[in-house]
């Protein structure tokens, strides 16, 4: 579990770096596959049935495979893209996420001291932070759509730690709203590339009246 | 069913106009006015019967679950001015709403009726609930009515004015009833009246009601969509705005005062006295610079509900040292000149229309000279002006004399030395309030009535058509017979505020103080003794001795006077302005177009502006102060959508740090 940690904080860090628009999904898919197993070892330790193995296919399915296949796709068909940016917006990302690091293990030591996954619950805030932090400094609508992944994801595995596994229902509502977001994100994206060649959110500025 | 059931179904039965089909456009008209003069009828009947039945227990009581309706002696005093006002404008309405055909005459009988019916209800409400949500359809359809000439760019931006102040007024009022109701856990007035309310909530309660409906009543600094919305209505609509809307207000308030909220505490009385005092005054200074007939009147009508106020509010004064017997003098006052208002105001204010059905002008400079042309409306509104202007005989003499008459006592009856000041400066005011009064209507009757005709407008002016004349009529002859007779209605007045009916005895030669009956308050019959032995002194003193009667041109330094050296309405107030420049602040300007020669042949033109005081110190810059806020709030509101996640982001940090700092 321990190692997931080093990992999932290792690939959240590479997010902010990452501005070149393939990079970005695959850090995306690897951060899921990262909480896929996760979601595995914590659904093995308690215990052996379908709800322990659930949580964990769902995320492959729709986290690793599905979202980040159709954001992949959505990328290929963009050409010349990447996230042009100074790099000080980057450098920004990237302490912000230090900072959320720190916040986290302060409010974990504050909150609950000596509890067991202390780790999980810093890094899920990480996630929860950093990914607010991408959808606001970057303009890529893909990295925003990253962030918004990374957001739900931290989210889900605070949620997965606290509750030790919610309710079945429960879980198909939260996977089939991410996707449904997605979805519509992603047509979204496309009809924009269409409309402004190009998927940089600034540009809608034109829009407001 | 009674009749008061009857008269809501066929004020609702009225607004059937407003789908009436577009061919039978006159039928509409005619079907809508005869439904609002027979409803307004039976609600003459059913307030008499509430008023002439002992005041105080519930007469009507009707619910349907949250909703009830209910009326009492209150209700009923407003319920009679409303039916009476309803019947006769509707009366006047048949020929003077004819003025609209092809423009959205249908529209206009059907809104009347729901603006009547709402009003109708405001006043039999049962709970805070019915209140409100008859007092918000009221609100819209009068904002309905008074854009119904909306082509008009002013009658636009009037109407809207209206709207937002109006909405102000409602919101301060649902704070008071939610106050007073949630201190009672109840909004049934029944229960309200056994609040709990104290202290600083008690207060409040107090002064958003007071606020709300001073600003429905007009009261200044309240007053400002008044004047402009009263012009653009039409005339009718503008009558019954005047006439009966305004003191809906006052009814409101009155609930208000006497059940929920208590009249024991000091200052609640002074400041309504003191609001009341100062409208009085400043409304009928403005009356008197306006040369807009319906603008002065609009002006007047602020002035009379000040007078009315100042009364209440006196009453409110007394009764907190502890003289109910006195403040009924001062409540029937209140409820007598409210009556008589409406009576006058609409009686003005149909008389306004006719002139400007006959010439097409509001503005009295135009105008001159018109009793030749139309000398029933002149006759008629020459009582109406006696009545604005108090004079003895008609009934506008007799709620300002009770008011007079309240303050003397309270003056008497003060505690302190300063107290004492206070009521004489009142009583000052409303001394020269009544002698500015005066003024206001001599100018406006001698102006726009008698003289010459200053333009061609008059020219065509003709007599108004039976209907119109009708209902100027009744009203006069309503005037007349309460300025001989005041007994009639302020017996029936005294009893809804004493319950008991001592105080105030009218009886056949005047109104009398209870018990002996043997000191008058105020008496038509004395005046009449007075005004007799002068008129056979002077007699006397004529006759016998040579009298002769000569006929001449008026003597112009030899040239023949033209219609344009008589007095303006402009040069006739000029006195006034002089002396209360620090108060009006007029702007001139003096424009010259043409300068041919040094002293003949010049073309001048002269401007007149009297700002609204009250407008551009009070709200202009609170206008600029909220648009000033809105453009800050505008700097962090971007519109740009990751600046909005970032604010979430902020709230988030700040959350978690919040969590870690505990």
């Amino acid at each position: 579990m321990d190692y997931l940690v080093v990992f999932l904080v290792l690939v959240v860090f590479l997010q902010t770096r990452v501005t070149d628009l393939k990079r970005a999904v695959v850090c995306l898919a690897s951060q899921s596959v990262i909480i896929a197993i996760a979601c595995f070892v914590i659904g093995f330790s308690h215990g052996n049935d379908i709800h322990a193995v659930m949580p964990g296919v769902l995320t492959l399915i729709v986290k690793v495979i599905f979202i980040p296949g159709a954001v992949y796709r959505l990328v290929q068909k963009l050409k010349n893209e990447r996230e042009i940016v100074s790099a000080s917006n980057v450098n920004y990302s990237t302490m912000a996420a230090a900072l959320f690091l720190v916040m986290g293990y302060a409010l974990v030591e504050r909150l609950m001291p000596g509890a067991a996954g202390r780790d999980i619950v810093a890094s899920s805030i990480l996630m929860i932070m950093t990914g607010l932090s991408l959808m606001v400094l970057r303009k890529r609508a893909i990295i925003q759509i990253c962030g918004l992944i990374t957001l739900e994801n931290g989210i889900y595995l605070l949620g997965l730690l606290m509750t030790e596994g919610l309710p079945l229902v429960v879980e198909l509502g939260v996977f089939l709203d991410v996707l449904i977001a997605v979805v519509v994100l992603v047509i979204l994206t496309s009809r924009m590339r269409l409309s402004f060649m190009t998927t940089d959110t600034s540009v809608m500025k034109k829009l407001k009246g | 069913m009674d009749f008061m059931e009857m008269s809501l179904l066929v004020y609702l039965l009225g607004t059937v106009t407003l789908v009436w089909p577009k061919k039978a456009e006159l039928g509409a008209h005619y079907f809508g006015m005869l439904c609002s003069i027979v409803a307004s009828g039976m609600v003459v009947f059913s307030s008499l019967n509430y008023l002439l039945s002992s005041g105080s227990r519930w007469l009507i009581d009707l619910s349907w679950g949250q909703y009830s309706l209910q009326a009492d002696g209150w209700s009923g005093a407003f319920l009679l001015l409303t039916g009476v006002a309803g019947v006769i404008i509707s009366i006047y309405a048949l020929d003077y709403g004819k003025g609209y055909l092809g423009s959205r005459i249908r529209a206009l009988g059907g809104l009347w009726n729901l603006f009547l019916l709402s009003i109708v209800l405001v006043l039999i409400s049962g709970d805070a609930f019915t209140f409100i949500v008859s007092w918000e359809i009221m609100a819209l359809v009068s904002f309905m009515l008074v854009n119904h000439e909306s082509e008009k760019k002013k009658t636009l931006s009037a109407a809207y004015q209206y709207m937002v102040m109006t909405h102000i007024g409602t919101a301060a009022i649902m704070v008071a009833f939610y106050l007073v109701g949630s201190s009672a856990d109840s909004f049934s007035f029944a229960d309200m009246a056994r609040n709990s309310l104290y202290g600083y909530m008690r207060n409040a309660a107090f002064v958003f009601a007071f606020a709300g409906f001073a600003l429905k009543s007009g009261l200044m600094p309240l007053h400002i969509w008044l004047p402009n919305a009263h012009p653009a209505a039409p005339s009718h609509v503008s009558a019954l705005m005047s006439g009966v809307m305004l003191k809906v207000a006052l009814y409101g308030f009155g609930r208000f005062a006497f059940q929920f909220i208590g009249m024991d505490v000091f200052w609640y009385g002074l400041i309504v006295m003191i609001m009341g005092l100062v409208s009085a005054f400043l409304g009928v200074l403005y009356a008197t610079m306006e040369v807009d007939m319906k603008r002065i009147l609009a002006y007047s009508s602020v002035e009379n509900m000040g007078i009315i106020f100042s009364a209440f509010g006196c009453g409110m004064v007394l009764y907190s040292m502890n003289f109910p017997m006195l403040s009924v003098v001062a409540f029937t006052a209140a409820l007598v000149h409210a009556f008589s208002h409406s009576l006058m105001k609409g009686l003005l204010f149909m008389s306004a229309g006719c002139v400007m059905h006959a010439t097409g002008s509001k503005n009295i400079e135009h105008m001159g000279g018109l009793a030749k042309k139309m000398p029933y409306t002149a006759l008629f509104t020459l009582i109406g002006c006696m009545a604005l202007s108090s004079m003895p005989f008609t009934s506008g003499l007799v709620g300002e004399w009770l008011t007079l008459q309240s303050f003397i006592t309270l003056a008497q009856q003060a505690g302190s030395p300063e107290m004492r000041l206070l009521v004489v400066f009142a009583f000052i005011m409303l001394g020269l309030t009544g002698a500015t009064a005066l003024g206001c209507f001599v100018r406006m009757y001698g102006i726009a009535f008698l003289g010459r005709a200053r333009t061609h407008i008059v020219e065509k002016a003709h007599e108004m058509p039976f209907f119109m004349l009708a209902g100027l009529g009744l009203e006069a002859v309503l005037i007349v017979l309460v300025g001989v007779m005041p007994d009639l209605l302020v017996n029936l007045m005294q009893k809804v505020v004493s319950g008991t009916g001592i105080t105030p005895m009218g009886n056949p030669l005047g109104i009398m103080w209870g018990g002996s009956g043997y000191y008058a308050l105020y008496s038509p019959a004395l005046i009449f003794i007075v005004f007799a032995l002068i008129g056979v002194f002077v007699v006397a003193s004529i006759y016998g001795s040579a009298t002769f009667q000569a006929k001449e041109v008026t003597w112009n330094c030899g040239t023949v006077p033209t219609s344009r050296q008589q007095y303006s309405a402009t040069g006739f107030s000029k006195p006034l302005r002089r002396a209360f420049d620090g108060i009006l602040n007029p702007k001139r300007r003096t424009t010259y177009l043409r300068k041919e020669h040094a002293y003949f042949g010049r073309k001048l033109h002269y401007e007149l502006s009297i700002p609204d005081l009250f407008n551009d110190k009070l709200y202009k810059p609170l206008q600029q102060m909220l648009i000033n806020s809105s453009s800050s709030f505008h700097r962090i509101q971007e519109g740009s959508v990751s600046i909005y996640i970032g604010y979430t982001m902020v709230a988030m940090i700040v959350v978690l740090i919040w969590g870690v700092l505990l």
